[in-house]
């Protein structure tokens, strides 16, 4: 006799969607996270200082309302933020929804071109999220069963949607969603910050630079949920912790510092879990937000073909992003900062030809010299002051391994290339902590330290995430599912690819 | 308005494309006249020589895309025609090794298992994904590209045998062509092998011509344009044209004049002519005027539509995204008369391989660090490079006892950097020979003696191509062959069935789908559109003067 319906293994945050929905639709479901706390890469920390991620930009409300958070709860409803592209000279940009500014408030000459392509882009990305939100096109069902049907009728709406853009807008669709960053964005904007901008947007946790061909879909992606930048009030952690209230609201049992070692078969049937501490947990379904391949490691080879393994093997997850979070003396505003710009979300970008050039030495295993940043100013909850930064490129297989002194050095790169643009930085800092992707995938599981756990290349996308064959979440034996960032749609703390696969897993087994 | 000025067609640019389009037109009975800048035939198909004694194959250099259909229609071998296939190819170490490819399965197996035993298992499994993907692509070569966007029963038919042919292969092995058309060529050869060498040597077609690295998504395709081509039924195998690769222009223009061709040479296209949305004629640079209901530009889009047509007779959509269409210079060319044999001391004496394509390569990352080069506008400081020796197989093309060397050279920028400045205006003699150098040194590798072998060497730039042949920036592909350039994409949206937005007026270059390479195909699906749209009961539509 089976102890839970279903079990799901790590308490990411698409492993408490996945569970929350279960919970919800009547399962009983246990969650196993190994670490203590849930919320995996969103609220990953090290000695209190702010989190892996830092602000939502893509949260589907379709994901939440499953789970019945509502999307107007205070810990969401935080200020949207603009962002700052930083300049050298000290004219910094402003983007903000209805327009790209300086930061004295005078109107940028290529305020219009950005609007328009942004807005272009953001159109394709409403088309696109009908994708995201259901299980990718390509399924084996019949045409007449209700699947099937479900299925035609979701492919004739995004027919219907891309036919409603006119024929231009279509065609232009078509050609701009296989393109590169790079030339997109080159093609109406001239080279330099504002251009620069969308460049980082659309490499941001991918081993991609703006000239490799797909990274436009990256920045759709992005702006997939209409492209406004929000932090949680209270932190990351804030939004993790409702979700935990509702996975334990809908009557799922948590349970933490717990690690899974094996995934049970019965017959080429799920049967359950065992830990590391050695107790049996039985269940019919095991949903496994890891990525594929440790979770086919835990099944173990033989549940899968030869082709599956081999398959399994070649997913592509190259992390080349770390976080460098440098601890502030006091709260005082960052120099060549107004206080108002210095809490909106911080770039330095300054061109696409230094997001290519940064992405250079990553290739080779090295980590840039000039790198590409993301930074927030934020306090957390002890009331220290911290600049929260994500930094591009610092490859997970560093040439010699990340060893105390590569971090070192890559913490001096981050503040050298911030301080370019605001000088001084440097005699504001108090303290460094330097998160590579390394300790990123010994803290959390993601290969490489990804924050997708597979690379979000065409290659992987849709029907072929995380890889050909695999698609609609159920993998080998029956009763065995992935909810992770590798299935469709991808990571982010966007958390469909844990509803998506919690469907799936209702629908394989009602 | 004289009679011998008006033809049915004119096309504009004797590369081998607009002489397929002219050749089908004038068996279809059209009246053609091809219209062409330079003093000879062939465009990038040509066969010139620059040092007496020797014949230079020297833009495009080896042959196999050259679809059999065009061929048999043209009757190619019957106006002299013969492409003679080579064996095998190598790419040579620094620390004087070798990896041979040799046609035979049996001997390249062989050979791979003297580098790894892995990939010479691997590589079965590899050649028959590359097949199965060459036979899908296939017969879209000498199809039209539907336009998604429109309802027309000719674009539904064609969508629809897309998706025929895309349901045929089932949901696995559809998985799997998704997937390999969107790859790098770096990534594909990484599943399945793990030697560095044998993955730099096959991993070189994904690179050439374009403006990708081999670990930029798409190249892998860029392979597959390689290898969809055929010698005489064999997939994939390459050979020379007997006499260069101007046998190919020079058989297809026979066979154009046998039909009622005519051919004007040494002045090229000043303008093409139009009134109220109609093509009219051309005029050329030498002040000659020639009038046509239809004009065919073998020319890029690029250079059809900006340099040769008013700006006011287009619409500005149309414009706009022609401008934006990528050309990208990013290769050049070395022609070298060789007073004999030069020495690759690695190679066995009496093999095969030294008749097939030589490079240096060493590993994908060396590869791809060449392109970083090519980013910044520098020449690769390690190119890499494409040598053949075509001579060994075809006597003509050099005296008894000296030989022919062709060098493609991979990467090289059009707007070249020289002390902060990036322009095509830094090509000037100096940087010519300084990229030489560099090349050269490459080569020494696998034959250090090859500075002394030297008599005569024709240097080319992107810069030097583009204004010789014609070629925006000196791309061989006419446009760069990314997803977002391929198929309905090419080479604009909404353009991709070869007409323009003049009427009558058409592009048969590889501008259009299914793109470059001396495969013919888009000159003969040009033709075709031509037939279907201009004429009725096998004569020309009406039009007025």
């Amino acid at each position: 006799m089976s102890q839970f319906d279903a079990i799901v293994v790590g308490g990411g945050v698409n492993g408490l969607i996945a569970g929350t929905l279960l919970g919800r639709r009547g399962k009983n479901v246990c969650i196993i996270e190994k670490s203590n706390g849930f919320g995996g890469m969103a609220s990953y920390s090290v000695d209190g200082g702010p989190t892996l991620a830092h602000s939502l930009y893509n949260l589907s409300p379709r994901a939440l309302g499953d789970i019945g958070i509502d999307t107007q709860h205070p810990v969401l409803s935080g200020k949207p933020v603009s962002t700052v592209s930083l300049s050298e000279d000290g004219r910094h940009i402003v983007f903000k929804n209805d327009g790209v500014y300086w930061s004295d408030g005078t109107k940028h000459p290529e305020s219009d071109a950005w609007s328009d392509l942004t807005r272009q882009l953001i159109t394709y990305g409403d088309l696109l999220r009908q994708l995201a939100e259901a299980p990718p096109p390509g399924g084996q069902k019949a045409i007449l069963s209700r699947g099937g049907l479900n299925e035609f009728l979701r492919l004739a709406k995004l027919g219907i949607g891309l036919k409603k853009l006119g024929k231009y807008e279509m065609r232009r669709f078509l050609q701009v969603v296989l393109s590169n960053v790079h030339d997109i964005v080159l093609d109406d904007l001239s080279e330099g910050p504002v251009a620069g901008m969308l460049a980082a947007d659309a490499i941001w946790g991918t081993a991609t630079g703006p000239r490799s061909p797909g990274t436009v879909f990256n920045l759709i992606y992005r702006l997939g949920h209409g492209g406004t930048i929000t932090q949680p009030a209270g932190g990351m952690c804030a939004l993790t912790d409702l979700m935990v209230e509702a996975a334990q609201k809908a009557g799922c049992l948590l349970m933490p510092d717990t690690e899974v070692s094996r995934i049970l078969l019965d017959n080429d049937a799920v049967s359950g879990v065992e830990t590391t501490d050695g107790r049996t947990i039985a269940a019919p379904n095991v949903l496994s937000s890891l990525a594929p391949k440790l979770t086919s490691r835990m099944t173990g080879p033989s549940a899968f073909d030869i082709e599956t393994m081999r398959r399994v093997r070649n997913i592509r997850a190259r992390g080349t992003t770390a976080k460098v979070n440098l601890r502030l003396k006091d709260s005082s505003a960052l120099p060549s900062l107004s206080d108002e710009l210095a809490h909106e979300r911080l770039i330095y970008a300054p061109s696409v030809e230094y997001v290519e050039a940064a992405f250079n030495p990553a290739k080779y295993g090295q980590m840039s010299k000039a790198l590409v940043i993301e930074a927030f100013k934020m306090q957390t909850a002890d009331g220290a002051s911290w600049l929260s930064t994500i930094v591009q490129y610092a490859p997970s297989d560093l040439e010699g391994g990340w060893t105390e002194t590569a971090k070192e050095q890559l913490a001096e790169i981050a503040v050298e290339t911030l301080s370019r643009a605001l000088p001084g930085l440097g005699d504001q800092i108090a303290g460094k902590q330097v998160i590579t992707p390394d300790k990123i995938e010994s803290a959390t599981g993601a290969p490489g330290g990804h924050w997708h756990h597979a690379e979000m290349s065409l290659d992987q996308l849709l029907t072929l995430r995380p890889t050909n064959g695999m698609s609609r979440y159920s993998m080998g034996p029956k009763g065995l599912f992935q909810c992770g960032a590798a299935t469709h749609p991808g990571g982010d703390v966007m958390g469909l690819a844990g509803r998506n696969a919690a469907l799936a897993a209702l629908e394989a087994q009602p | 308005m004289k009679v011998e000025n008006r033809y049915d067609v004119i096309v504009a640019g004797a590369g081998h494309n607009g002489l397929t389009a002219a050749a089908y037109l004038a068996r279809a009975g059209m009246r053609v006249l091809v219209v062409e800048k330079n003093d000879w035939i062939g465009g990038a198909a040509v066969s010139r020589s620059l040092h007496e004694g020797w014949t230079y194959s020297n833009c495009s250099y080896v042959c196999s895309l050259l679809r059999r259909e065009i061929s048999r229609d043209l009757e190619l071998p019957k106006y002299g025609l013969q492409v003679i296939p080579y064996e095998g190819g190598a790419s040579f170490t620094r620390d004087g090794d070798y990896f041979a490819y040799y046609s035979d399965h049996n001997a390249l197996k062989r050979e791979m298992a003297r580098h790894s035993e892995k990939d010479a298992d691997a590589y079965r499994r590899y050649s028959q994904a590359i097949m199965r993907q060459c036979r899908f692509i296939r017969p879209f070569l000498l199809r039209d590209a539907p336009d998604p966007a429109s309802l027309h029963p000719r674009d539904l038919g064609e969508l629809a045998y897309l998706v025929k042919k895309a349901h045929g292969l089932g949901n696995r092995e559809l998985g799997e062509t998704l997937k390999f058309w969107t790859m790098s060529i770096g990534d594909f050869l990484d599943e399945y092998f793990e030697n560095d060498l044998i993955k730099a040597h096959l991993a070189g077609s994904g690179i050439i011509g374009t403006g990708l690295g081999v670990y930029s998504p798409g190249t892998a395709y860029v392979l597959l344009h390689h290898y969809m081509g055929d010698i005489d039924g064999g997939i994939g195998a390459w050979g020379f044209a007997r006499g260069g690769m101007g046998a190919i222009s020079n058989a297809i223009a026979a066979s154009f004049k046998e039909h009622g061709g005519t051919i004007h040479t040494g002045s090229g296209v000043e303008k093409i002519l139009s009134k109220d949305g109609r093509v009219e004629g051309v005029a050329l640079e030498d002040g000659k005027v020639f009038y046509a209901s239809v004009v065919a530009s073998n020319m890029d889009i690029k250079r059809t539509v900006l340099h040769h047509i008013d700006a006011a007779e287009l619409p500005d959509d149309f414009t706009k995204a022609v401008r934006n269409f990528k050309i990208r210079g990013s290769s050049a060319k070395l022609n070298i008369a060789l007073d004999r044999f030069p020495n690759f001391p690695a190679a066995p004496e009496h093999t095969s391989f030294l008749r097939g394509d030589l490079h240096v390569s060493q590993s994908l990352l060396e590869l791809e660090k060449a392109y970083d080069d090519w980013k910044v506008g520098r020449w690769s400081e390690k190119p890499y490079i494409d040598m053949l020796i075509p001579s060994q197989i075809d006597p003509t093309m050099a005296p008894t006892g000296a030989h022919m060397m062709t060098v493609f050279v991979q990467y090289a920028p059009y707007d070249l950097e020289v002390d902060g400045v990036k322009s095509a205006e830094n090509w000037g003699e100096k940087q010519r020979n300084a990229m030489a150098e560099t090349v050269l040194d490459q080569m020494s590798v696998a034959c250090p003696d090859i500075r002394e072998r030297v008599v005569h060497m024709e240097v080319r730039s992107p810069l030097e191509i583009e204004r010789e042949v014609g070629l925006t920036e000196g791309n061989i592909f006419q446009g760069e062959l990314t997803f977002d350039q391929l198929f309905f994409n090419r080479p604009v949206p909404g353009w991709s069935q070869y007409n323009l937005p003049i009427k009558g007026l058409y592009l048969c270059g590889s501008s259009a789908h299914p793109g470059g390479g001396v495969m013919g195909a888009p000159g003969a699906n040009a033709a075709r559109a031509i037939l279907r749209k201009e004429t009725r009961h096998g004569r020309m539509k009406g039009y007025a003067a």
